[in-house]
């Protein structure tokens, strides 16, 4: 695996490789990759999360680039679709996002 | 319009309908405490970070952070006791070494704890009002390591002892002092404080306390001071090194209190090595150490300020006063000026330009100077002395220089007045007997005595410099009048024609001229009348000058430069040869007192004897009688008769001139007095004597006794009167 990219495991096995500053918008998964005591995370630069599903998990993706994108001035909307609001919300407090 | 009803939204909170398992939680702590230990045992790595944070996010979701909170206590307090053991348990010097590793490894163990843990310190943490993960562990950690009984007190022995032995010269690993002052700083301010820098500074005090005693005893006070400076720079660097910044100003001012200011007046007053010896021997490097250690602690500077403004007075007053150096005014003045320099260049080169200390340095000089009341007299000699010598050859800018130091004296004396009516007689016989190296440098001068005095100050000197230019388009005007032919035969007269009233002149007789001289001065009496009219002209014999050629006996020709006076009574000679003193003071009608004089100059100085006197004696005596000296012989062609001219004033002539600078005064302060009531009306007395003062002290000071008996004189001519109530008060009637 290249240096700057990591992979997300969803709860189905779904993995998705993204830039590592893009995953870093989340402080958890920041705090997983740079905690001092060498995780298991930060030697694989893979993390799983047993508990979000696949489609989550692809819109936290998308989430990240627009955000980083947002955040360099570029500003647009990010489409939520309402039946998967309740979880994404409780994904985005996990993640800390 | 319809207002719609209102309707109450309620939202309800979202409700788990996950059915806990009732051990869930001691299963979900268990895995953490697990981890917990492995992080602090070094075993993280097999850990995953995401499995042990979901852990703790369930935990806290589902209600039991209190759980988590206090295992998390209960298991950190665990390995601290351990970890407190094991440092306990270090030797001597890997005492420090070891609570240094330990702390590093609790650092990082914190760390990891408090990101896995960190949904806890973002919710429960905040909303419980609990304290964060790395601050309880920090807390922890001074609990139970720092705070710890056996810890505690070796670890300040410890760091004090390194120090110690960093004072005493040996090297001391900085690094780790370093990181154990960090530590007590992390772990709070008061820890740093309490723990570490308040008994350091105590055993600093003591330390420096007994060095300073040791090296007082046996050091000069430059060596002492050094030393000094350099403990103070020792201090300031192992701060920058291995302290806490703000301990910077606590521990230089332990030094400068114990090393300095402790020992403040006995350091300056060292014998042969305190502030009064470096000043004379000018050591510049340890006045300016003293000067810049002194200036850290409060009233250091005012001591050495002192002693030097007293040692000043000491030595000038010692200096005007010697009646050694009276003898020669200008040696006088050139000591004050040496003196002057001297600490000038002190207070420039070692304290800094100090206002405070040019102050001390003036008041100093206006002290002693007017202890001598003939300085004013001695400083325009001095001045008389450059203008006529010492300023030939010399380049502007120096003259300047000079002049600028002069000025500076005379901004120290309180009789102004006096030294423009001592000046105004230098100048006048300078300007008359052309005696002046240049009329720049006296022009430049009068525009500095101007700029500090004022106009009339200067107005009459300024006078004298434009009659001397008037005369001489006069005397061109004249001698272009006489043609030719007349400028040929008999004597050649040069006149300056004086303002009376701007010189300096004591009205006085003029003597007989010798008859050879009356034509050419009639002509221009003449001539002068008729160009000017309503003027008056009348000769001042008794400040010219004369060129004679004479021939004497065994042909030998001199010119002689002569005074107007020698020269009439040599003219005599013409005809006779031989002359009683009597007689000569019969044809010549000069003052005995300036005859007298012009007799000695012309009889009794060696080399210039062109008279011959019996009885040859010193001294002129109402029975002699004078010759032509046929034997006078001199190498040079030209031979300038000095008259015994009085360059010092004797002492009558000394009582004389205060005499005229207290009749002077006089009107002065009348007019003073005069001014002030005019426009205040009705005044007390000390009210006036005070204005008096204020208004004249740029010229003089006024003797209040003096101020009250002009008072009275006006009182007395009705331009003021007492008020009948109050009798203090005087009233000014118009």
């Amino acid at each position: 695996m290249e240096e700057d990219t990591v992979k997300l495991i969803s709860a189905e096995g779904f993995e998705f490789v993204i830039d590592k500053k893009a995953a870093m918008v989340s402080q958890t998964i920041r705090n997983m990759f740079t905690s001092p005591g060498n995780f298991s995370e930060t030697r694989l630069g893979e993390v799983t999360f047993p508990e979000i599903s696949t489609p989550i998990l692809e819109k936290i993706c998308q989430y990240f680039y627009w955000h980083l994108q947002f955040a360099s001035g570029k500003e647009s909307e990010f489409h939520i679709e309402p039946e998967i609001t309740l979880e994404l919300m409780m994904a985005a407090n996990y993640l800390h996002t | 319009m319809n207002t719609p009803k209102k309707r109450n939204f309620k939202i309800e909170a979202f409700k788990h309908r996950v059915e806990v398992d009732p051990k869930y939680a001691e299963k979900t702590w268990k895995v953490l405490e697990h981890a917990i230990h492995e992080i602090y045992n070094h075993n993280a790595s097999g850990l995953s970070f995401e499995e042990l944070y979901r852990n703790a996010y369930n935990m806290v979701l589902h209600k039991f952070g209190d759980k988590l909170y206090s295992g998390l206590i209960a298991t950190m307090t665990l390995h601290l006791k351990e970890i407190s053991k094991s440092i306990e348990a270090a030797q001597g010097g890997l005492f420090l070494e070891e609570l240094n590793r330990k702390w590093g490894e609790h650092n990082k163990a914190l760390q990891m704890i408090r990101d896995i843990l960190m949904y806890m310190d973002r919710t429960y943490v905040s909303n419980n009002n609990k304290t964060p993960v790395h601050e309880l562990g920090l807390s922890l950690w001074r609990e139970h390591i720092i705070h710890s009984e056996n810890i505690r007190s070796r670890l300040l022995n410890m760091l004090l002892e390194q120090i110690y032995r960093e004072r005493t010269g040996e090297v001391i690993d900085r690094g780790l002092m370093r990181n154990i002052t960090k530590m007590l700083s992390d772990l709070g301010p008061s820890v740093y404080q309490e723990d570490f820098e308040k008994p350091f500074l105590e055993v600093s005090a003591s330390f420096y306390s007994g060095e300073s005693q040791q090296f007082i005893e046996c050091c000069s006070c430059g060596e002492y001071l050094k030393k000094a400076e350099r403990w103070l720079n020792e201090e300031m660097e192992r701060v920058t090194h291995y302290l806490d910044p703000k301990s910077e100003p606590k521990i230089t001012s332990v030094v400068e209190r114990e090393m300095i200011a402790n020992h403040m007046q006995r350091l300056v007053h060292m014998e042969n090595s305190g502030l009064v010896d470096m000043l004379v021997n000018d050591r510049y490097e340890d006045l300016g150490r003293m000067y810049s250690l002194f200036r850290r602690v409060p009233d250091g500077l005012s001591t050495i300020r002192d002693v030097m403004t007293s040692h000043l007075r000491e030595k000038g007053k010692q200096l005007v006063t010697d009646p050694e150096r009276l003898r020669d005014p200008v040696d006088f003045v050139q000591h004050l000026l040496d003196e002057k320099d001297k600490y000038d260049k002190i207070i420039g080169s070692s304290f800094n330009n100090d206002k405070t200390f040019l102050n001390a340095l003036t008041s100093s000089f206006e002290y002693f100077i007017n202890l001598n009341g003939r300085a004013p007299e001695f400083i325009s000699l001095y001045v008389d002395d450059k203008f006529r010598r010492g300023l030939r050859g010399v380049s502007e800018e120096d003259v300047e220089a000079v002049l600028d130091k002069v000025m500076t004296l005379f901004r120290y004396l309180q009789e102004k007045d006096v030294f423009e009516k001592y000046y105004k007689q230098h100048l006048a016989k300078r300007l008359l007997y052309g005696k002046t190296v240049s009329d720049d440098a006296e022009r430049s001068l009068i525009v500095k005595l101007k700029t500090e005095c004022g106009y009339q100050f200067t107005s009459k000197l300024e006078g004298m410099f434009t009659d001397l230019k008037t005369s001489q388009d006069t005397m061109q005007g004249f001698s272009a009048g006489q043609g030719p032919e007349a400028a040929g035969e008999g004597p050649a007269i040069v006149v300056q024609v004086l303002t009376t009233g701007s010189w300096p002149m004591q009205p006085s007789a003029a003597c007989n001229l010798p008859a050879e001289l009356l034509p050419v001065c009639e002509r221009f009496r003449a001539y002068y009348l008729g160009t000017h009219t309503g003027r008056r002209l009348s000769w001042q014999t008794n400040m010219g000058t004369a060129d004679l050629r004479v021939a004497f006996a065994r042909n030998q020709r001199h010119e002689l430069n002569v005074s107007t006076h020698q020269m009439c009574i040599l003219m005599l000679f013409n005809s006779a040869d031989r002359l009683g003193y009597r007689e000569i003071e019969q044809a010549t009608e000069i003052p005995a007192a300036d005859l007298r004089r012009c007799l000695q100059s012309l009889a009794c100085v060696k080399g210039k004897n062109v008279l011959r006197k019996e009885p040859m004696s010193k001294d002129v005596g109402d029975d002699d009688a004078f010759f032509v000296n046929d034997a006078f012989a001199s190498k040079y062609y030209k031979v300038k008769i000095g008259t015994v001219a009085a360059q010092k004033d004797s002492e009558p002539e000394k009582q004389e001139t205060r005499q005229r600078v207290e009749e002077d005064r006089k009107p002065q302060i009348e007019a003073a007095i005069v001014r002030i009531m005019k426009s205040r009306r009705v005044l007390d007395h000390n009210n006036v004597v005070a204005e008096v003062t204020r208004q004249l002290q740029s010229r003089f000071l006024p003797n209040p006794v003096v101020i009250k008996k002009r008072i009275e004189s006006l009182i007395e001519r009705e331009f003021l009167e007492r008020d009948k109530a109050d009798r203090k008060l005087y009233r000014y009637l118009a």
